[in-house]
């Protein structure tokens, strides 16, 4: 291997159908996964995904002190 | 919420046979693994019988830990949390009970087939195709009965610890079913439908996933419940929990290629597995981050409730074993630690330190709720937990060395460019390990019967004491 421009060359002709499928379906679930990090790290969203820490405790005292 | 209340809210007596029936696997599971160990290190204990050969036993070691005692908790622990959390009894008792039955009738019939030799040969995934397809239909009813538990839920949220369940659901179905394809030439022999490379690639897709999706995904869905709980404090932080969700989600169906390094698959394949397990010690670490700075400002818990002594060691060997992973899935590391015992090593540091720990502390958490009453001796969830722990290090770090000391002697040439050492050589110097591996996995096991001699005693206090009913239901007077 002589440089990373040969280990990532690719024979665009070779391409199948179901490579193309599984190829934009990859960069679509990524780019959807990389938008889901946008919105939960999103300084607006903190206050309100912050507030479903309390789950498991909505039905039994909750006692640490901590306000809710 | 007391406890006649969730008594009434919940459905919890399918959760106790779960409990029980796991304590019970985690006996059986590393009894079977010790004698195993063992024959590797005394060969003569085999005692020439075929039912008790290393081949035939490690697959039942394997499946009894993995499936016997990792499905029964991950179903106990699932069915409680979902209850909890949703605030709402399960979509179908009757369906839960199928699950325990079902689920019970395929150990079962793991425990018979496996010993007489009947086997797909395929690694986590032995059982006959009669059993997968049973497999198969107990787990989707598993799988049905969580969602539409979920669906009928009085929160307006999913808690993060579901989400985490249903990946794991979701994923183990698909893997599954994929994996087992096979075509039947008889009642107990099949045939996969895939072929050289391409089944080796669907084997390991499978294999690193149930780790991925079973091992890690289930038993955080579990941490990220039970801690907090224990710890009587809400995850540190609920965006990094979403974050470590989706990260996982979307990066472990890629890992499988790093284990068919320097074979017939296109070496892409195997740097692309590569190099997104290195990514993967991002969301990992958060994850184990998350979890151990819920204790933030409370660290002192530490030194008195055991239980959560479980849990925080359990983090601290996720964080351990999902950077070890990473760095063995490289090219020029996997070369030498490939085939050796530091796979088996790495295994069990996951295993042993994330699994067994997290788990055992989730049911002891469970059992104290359950049974409405504390545990029969604290003194010996303290003994479990050491032995436990002492037991984990023992048992890693005799196959650290004993793995690179293989990987070394099979590498060694002399001047000549002839091996320097015969297979045989590396095989006797490989024993004392061997010996010491026994000694750490005995370490487990005496935990174990400690820990189930603890639940069936507080068991029974608790039926004594009259806080339960014979039946699971609380006395009126209760």
């Amino acid at each position: 291997m002589s440089s990373l421009g040969d280990y990532f060359a690719t024979d665009w002709a070779a391409m199948t159908p179901q490579d193309w499928v599984g190829t934009i379906l990859t960069v679509v679930v990524f780019l959807l996964m990389v938008g889901l990090y946008f919105y939960a790290l999103r300084p607006r969203n903190r206050d309100r995904l912050e507030a479903q820490r309390f789950i498991p405790f909505d039905d039994e005292p909750f006692e640490s002190g901590d306000k809710r | 919420m007391d406890y006649q209340q969730s008594e009434r809210t919940y459905d919890f007596d399918v959760i106790r046979w779960f409990s029980i029936m796991a304590v019970v696997y985690l006996v059986v599971g590393t009894l079977v693994g010790v004698y195993i160990a063992a024959e590797l290190a005394w060969p003569a204990l085999n005692l020439d019988s075929p039912y008790l050969s290393f081949g035939r036993l490690r697959p039942l070691h394997t499946n009894a830990v993995i499936f016997a005692f990792g499905g029964c908790t991950l179903m106990g622990t699932s069915f409680y949390s979902v209850q909890r959390t949703c605030g709402t009894a399960l979509w179908s008792s009757k369906m839960a009970w199928f699950t325990f039955w079902g689920w019970n009738l395929v150990i079962v019939l793991a425990v018979i087939t496996l010993p007489l030799g009947l086997t797909q040969a395929k690694e986590y995934a032995e059982l006959e195709w009669p059993v997968d397809i049973l497999i198969a239909v107990v787990w989707l009813s598993y799988l049905f009965n969580f969602v539409m538990t979920i669906s009928i839920r009085k929160s307006s949220h999913i808690y993060v610890s579901n989400w985490f369940f249903l990946g794991m659901l979701v994923m183990i179905t698909y893997l599954h079913v994929v994996n087992s394809l096979a075509v039947p030439v008889s009642l107990f022999k099949s045939y996969s439908i895939f072929s050289g490379v391409q089944d080796a690639m669907i084997q390991w897709w499978w294999g690193h996933n149930a780790v991925g999706f079973y091992l890690t995904a289930g038993f955080l869905g579990i941490m990220y419940y039970f801690v907090p709980k224990q710890a009587n404090r809400p995850i540190y932080s609920y965006r990094l929990s979403v974050v470590h969700f989706w990260a996982l989600m979307f990066g472990y169906v890629w890992l499988g290629a790093h284990h068919l390094h320097y074979t017939a698959l296109p070496d892409w394949t195997g740097s692309l597995g590569a190099g997104i397990s290195l990514a993967m010690i991002i969301p990992s670490w958060g994850g184990a981050i998350n979890g151990m700075m819920t204790l933030s400002g409370a660290w002192d818990k530490l030194r008195t409730d055991y239980v959560l002594r479980f849990m925080i060691a359990s983090l601290a060997c996720y964080a351990m074993s999902t950077f070890e992973g990473p760095v063995m899935s490289l090219k020029s590391v996997n070369a030498l630690s490939h085939y050796t015992d530091w796979t088996i090593g790495h295994v069990h540091s996951g295993a042993l330190g994330w699994v067994l720990m997290v788990a055992v502390g989730a049911l002891y958490h469970m059992v104290t709720r359950l049974w409405n009453t504390e545990m029969y001796s604290t003194r010996l969830v303290n003994v479990h937990f050491w032995l436990t722990t002492i037991g984990t290090c023992i048992y890693i770090v005799a196959m650290w060395v004993s793995g690179i000391m293989q990987g070394l002697m099979w590498r060694a040439y002399d001047d000549y460019g002839t091996l320097a050492y015969t297979f045989a050589e590396s095989v006797e110097a490989m024993h004392p390990y061997y010996a010491m591996r026994v000694v750490g996995g005995a370490c487990i096991v005496i935990g174990a019967i400690i820990m189930l001699y603890n639940v069936v005693m507080t068991v029974r206090k608790a039926t004594a004491d009259g806080r339960l009913g014979e039946t699971g239901t609380v006395p009126a007077d209760a």
